[in-house]
Order: structure tokens, then C-alpha cells, then sequence
């Protein structure tokens, strides 16, 4: 099965500035129905691997191809399979909501009476079923993202570019943006492409993320595997004397780091369960004041990606890649 | 099932050729330009002149109507090169006046509103977004062009027999071949114009200006170097010389159609190289 995106040494130059510094990865599998998180801060080049993926830049070296086919010799061949929803205002002022996604379909390829049919369809989805007799330009800023994220699934593609696309939105918009999205993968086992500053959508969304920086991926991870794996971090603080309690932790099986003033860094195999942590802390008569499971979040994630956090001690990638400066895996 | 409860399903069934994509956007705009008052009036307007041709045709070709006139007329009332030189001075006029009203709204809208990267994110590349531009512009040109000279040719043939056909074929030639030649400069003008400037009716008044300034400036560098060279540069003037060549008539002093050709290919290649420089779905600032 050929990945969804799979990027190898790709160089990208805007005029005489190198965007993209030779970087590969290799993401999502076709059919699947996963959703990648393209994350990073300003500036680290996402908006130019997308529109490259998209064909709109040429590689300067390097290739991209996507579900398989070379995003630039075989760009009628990918253009078929994805809709993209850009992130600025982008659709036809004095055209209807139907009569826009429907010329939208046709261009994609789709016959006349079923662009106009599925034009109704996604529309109502979306949630612009009332609306869909009106001009686009007359729409509010979180109708216009329904729109513009109606134009890029009418044709039922299999992959779906969304750039920022939860923009303007009110908490209830967003809500049901994320969970268009989730469906979208969920239900109609479209791969999705999601690239936003929101790192809780990505979250609530993303089963992959990928992290930019200064136009190298610098982080590469399942975040599904990342989830299952922090739960074997706890977070603990204890009252009493716990000076033995390492090697009592050892002798469970579990390894801990002391941090002072009682509180515990604790890694738990697989074979250890939480509540054995009881027992020792019984056994060493302490008293727990706080127990957590430590979840390393998307936000530390990000931030460690790109330099603003120090990496937890003792963690070692297990589902994260760290990728090296020239973006080798 | 009602649409509104049947639920989103992606679209499995066939999907249509590329040509057929290609032909989407002209449809659309075509149904647009149609319900648009001011086409309907310049295209009502344009209709006038092959009418009267019409019946120019039909009076020459019944000499009943003029039996006892004088020689001056019965010269006069003959389908020949001159005639159709006439219609398509005209009609150019009017084809002109209608790139002014349509070519505007094709492309300054979709740059305003940025919608090229949903077009090109489509399997559309900027070639095919151009040829189906340049498409709107054909037909609607055409109605006032081409459909007009060859219904009178037509008209002329059914009139005066095959054996009119077989001696004048090369006037089918000429009014074809030279209104295609007009209507691609006057569309790659109105789309260039379109392409740089967002305002509608600014960008209409330049495909005017574009006219009136190059015949201007021809006038000028003939009337200043004292040759007459100059009438290359003025579209209008080559194009004429172009379509007396194609009809078989006497060249008019200055430069030849094969020069007048040249410069109108090198016209259109400018016009065709900043168009396509305009047409990028992203803006890349260097």
C-alpha cells in the first residue's frame, strides 16, 4: 500500500531562498483513513511543502510524491485524488454556494447532474443547507470555511489538504469543523492533511504529526502509539521518607526519578500496573498526596520539537522520531 | 431520498475527460455573460450591420430590383473581397466593443478573489485555465464575427449557385481565418487586461485604450520618421492588410501582410508571456 505522502530529500528554493532543506519523510498509509498534523512555527515552511505537494512549486531536488504518483510528473494523477481548502478567502464573490461547488465538481471531473447533486449534499453536510442559494460573498467568516471545505470533499477525494481550517471560527464552528474532519476520516476513510497552529485540534484530530522547523522536519511521530506510551509516565508525590523508595521501585520492576521535596518521575513497563505503585508506597509507609499519569501533550511535543522545552529525563523515543538536521529519519 | 437526508457519500461513479473539464468554465461564463443586460444590448446592436449586409445580398442577387439603374450601381451591387472587407471592418468594431464588455469579468475576479489555487489544486493547469478563457471569448466573438460572415456566405452561395462558390471560395477562407486571427488578439488583450487590472470597467476601457493608443501611436512615428512602417503597429491597420491578402485584394501601401503577420504573432506572444506570468496560484515574493 504506497503512503499517502512520501517526501525524499526534497529541496524547495523561492527565488534564491531555500525554503526546504532536502527533507524526507514518509506518511500515513493509502485507504487508511488517517489524519497528519503538519505543525511548526511561522516561517518553518509548511504553507510551501503543501503548495509543492500541490504542484505549485517546482523541487529544486529531491522528490514528492503522493498515494504514489510524483507530485510533479504525475500532477493530473494526484490533482485528481485530493481537494485542498486553502487558508485564505478563496472562492467566486458573486456565485451561489451550489452553483460555485458545483462548478468546483465539474472541474474535478464530475458529471454535470451529479456535481449538482453532490453540490446539494455537501452543502447540507457542512451545514450550509439553508444558505446554499446565497452568494458566497454575502457569507459569514465561519460559513466561508464551510465552503471552502465543502469545495474540496464534493468530489470525494482521497486526500484532503486542509490549510488552517479552523481560522475565524467561533468554539461551536470549530467544534463541528474537528468534527467534520474526523468523520471525513473516520467514516469515509479520506486521508486528511491538517496544517494548523492550533495545537488541540491537531490533537483532537491528528493520528500523525509531523513538526517543521527552518524548513527541516525535526519531529516525526504516531500519536496514537505517543498516547498508549505516556501512560507508563506517572507523576507522583509522596510524604514521609522516601529514601528507599527507588530501590523498593526497582524491585517492582519500575524505575523512578526523585525530584525533591517528595515528588517522583516514575516509568512504568508494561508489565507493572499503577496500582502495584500502592503497594510500594504501602510497603515504604508513605503517604501519596498525588498520583497522575504524566501526559506528555501535543504542546510539549511541539515546544521540545522546536527548541523551547527541555526533553524529559530518562524518556526515550518510542513512536517519536527525531529526525536529524538534514532530515534523515 | 430527499438530498438533505441522505448524508454525505464520496463520489464513486465515472468521472468525465479533460476535455470536458476544460469546457466547464466557458459554460459557466457563457450562462453568466448571458444574463448580463449590457452583452444582450451590444450583441442586439452588432446584429444590425450583417442584416443590412443581408440584405445587400439579397437586392445584388436579384437584378429584377435594379433592372434600369445606372452602371455606377450595378458596380456597387456586387459580392466580392470589398464586401466582406467592409462587413469585417465592422463587425471587428463590435467584437472589439464586446471583449471591452465580457473579457473584464473573466480572469479579475478569480484574482480577487483568490481562486486560482482552486482551480489549479483541480487537474487544470494554467494552459487549460487559458484555452478555456480564451474559449469564452470565442464564442461569444464569434456570434458577431464569424457565425454573421459565414451565414452570409452561405446566403450568398444559396443565391447566386455552386458556380459563385467555385470561383469566390477563397472570401470563406479569408472571413474565417481572418476574424479567427482578430479574435485571438482582441481575447489575449481583454485577458490581459483583465489579468493586471481588478476593476472591471478600468479594464474594459484599456482593451479600448489598448486600440486607440497603439493607432495613435502609429499615426505618430509615421508622421514623425515620415515612413510608413508605423501602420504594423497599429493592430487595427495590419489586420485589415492581413484580410485583403486572405480575400485576394490589392495590399494597401505600407508594410506587407506577412509583416503586419510578424508583429501581430509578436503582439500576442507579449500579451500571451504577461498573462501567463499573472496566472500563478501563488504569489511568490522574491
Amino acid at each position: 500500500m504506497p503512503a499517502v505522502i512520501d517526501i525524499d530529500q526534497l529541496t524547495v528554493k523561492l527565488g534564491r531562498r531555500e525554503i526546504l532543506h532536502s527533507i524526507s519523510c514518509r506518511l500515513g498509509a493509502s485507504g487508511e483513513g488517517k489524519a497528519i498534523g503538519l505543525l511548526g512555527p511561522n516561517g518553518a515552511g509548511k504553507s510551501t511543502l503543501i503548495q509543492t505537494l500541490l504542484g505549485f512549486h517546482l523541487p529544486s531536488a529531491g522528490r514528492a510524491s503522493i498515494l504514489g504518483f510524483d507530485c510533479h510528473k504525475q500532477s493530473r494523477e494526484v490533482k485528481a485524488r485530493i481537494g485542498y481548502m486553502p487558508e485564505t478567502d478563496s472562492f467566486i464573490a458573486n456565485m451561489t454556494a451550489v452553483a460555485f461547488l458545483r462548478l468546483m465538481g465539474e472541474i474535478s471531473g464530475l458529471p454535470a447532474e451529479a456535481a449538482l447533486e453532490k453540490a446539494h449534499e455537501t452543502l447540507f453536510h457542512v451545514g450550509l443547507g439553508e444558505a446554499r442559494y446565497r452568494a458566497i460573498g454575502t457569507y459569514s467568516l465561519g460559513m466561508k470555511q464551510m465552503a471552502k471545505l465543502a469545495q474540496a470533499i464534493i468530489h470525494g477525494p482521497e486526500l484532503v489538504i486542509l490549510d488552517e481550517p479552523t481560522n475565524g471560527l467561533d468554539p461551536a464552528a470549530r467544534k463541528r469543523m474537528l468534527k467534520l474532519i474526523r468523520e471525513m476520516k473516520e467514516s469515509h476513510r479520506m486521508n486528511v492533511i491538517l496544517c494548523s497552529h492550533l495545537l488541540r485540534d491537531v490533537e483532537e484530530t491528528c493520528d500523525e504529526v509531523v513538526i517543521l522547523k527552518d524548513g527541516v522536519v525535526v519531529h516525526q511521530s504516531d500519536l496514537e502509539a505517543e498516547r498508549k506510551m505516556n501512560r507508563r509516565f506517572v507523576e507522583l508525590e509522596v510524604q514521609g521518607d522516601d529514601s528507599s523508595l527507588a530501590q523498593a521501585l526497582a524491585a517492582a520492576g519500575a524505575s523512578g526519578v526523585c525530584e525533591g521535596g517528595g515528588r517522583w518521575r516514575i516509568v512504568l513497563p508494561a508489565d507493572v500496573e499503577i496500582g502495584q505503585l500502592w503497594q510500594v508506597a504501602a510497603s515504604e509507609r508513605l503517604l501519596i498526596r498525588k498520583l497522575s499519569h504524566r501526559r506528555d501533550s501535543l504542546e510539549e511535543i511541539f515546544l521540545k520539537a522546536v527548541g523551547h522545552l527541555r526533553a524529559t529525563p530518562g524518556e526515550s523515543g518510542g513512536a517519536t522520531t527525531e529526525v536529524t538536521a538534514n532530515g534523515r529519519l | 431520498m430527499a438530498v438533505y437526508k441522505r448524508g454525505y457519500q464520496r463520489y464513486q461513479g465515472p468521472r468525465t475527460s479533460h476535455l470536458t473539464r476544460i469546457m466547464v468554465m466557458p459554460r459557466f461564463s457563457w450562462q453568466r455573460l448571458m444574463g448580463m443586460k449590457i452583452t444582450i444590448v451590444v450583441l442586439a446592436v452588432s446584429m444590425v450591420w450583417p442584416l443590412l449586409c443581408a440584405a445587400f445580398i439579397y437586392v445584388a442577387n436579384h437584378a429584377e430590383l435594379w433592372q434600369g439603374m445606372g452602371g455606377e450601381l450595378v458596380n456597387f451591387l456586387n459580392i466580392n473581397g470589398r464586401f466582406f472587407e467592409v462587413f469585417m471592418n465592422t463587425q471587428a468594431v463590435f467584437a472589439m466593443i464586446l471583449a471591452a464588455v465580457a473579457g473584464p469579468g473573466l480572469i479579475a475576479p478569480d484574482l480577487a478573489n483568490n481562486a486560482l489555487p482552486l482551480y489549479f489544486s483541480r487537474p487544470l493547469t494554467r494552459g487549460d485555465y487559458i484555452i478555456s478563457r480564451l474559449l469564452v471569448l470565442l464564442g461569444m466573438l464569434s456570434l458577431v464575427t464569424m457565425i454573421p460572415a459565414m451565414l452570409l456566405f452561405v446566403m450568398q452561395v444559396g443565391l447566386a449557385g455552386w458556380g459563385w462558390l467555385a470561383d469566390h471560395w477563397i472570401y470563406a477562407w479569408g472571413v474565417f481565418g481572418g476574424f479567427a486571427l482578430w479574435i485571438a488578439i482582441v481575447s489575449l488583450v481583454a485577458m490581459a487586461c483583465s489579468a493586471y487590472v481588478k476593476w472591471r470597467v478600468i479594464a474594459g476601457a484599456l482593451v479600448l485604450a489598448f486600440f486607440t493608443i497603439l493607432a495613435g501611436a502609429a499615426s505618430i512615428m509615421n508622421a514623425v520618421f515620415r515612413v510608413d512602417w508605423g501602420r504594423a503597429v497599429n493592430p487595427a491597420l495590419a489586420m485589415n492588410q492581413i484580410w485583403r491578402s486572405m480575400l485576394g485584394m490589392e495590399p494597401l501601401e505600407g508594410p506587407g501582410a506577412w509583416v503586419c503577420s510578424a508583429v501581430l504573432v509578436g503582439m500576442g506572444t507579449v500579451l500571451l508571456a504577461a498573462l501567463t506570468r499573472k496566472l500563478r496560484p501563488v504569489e511568490v515574493v522574491k
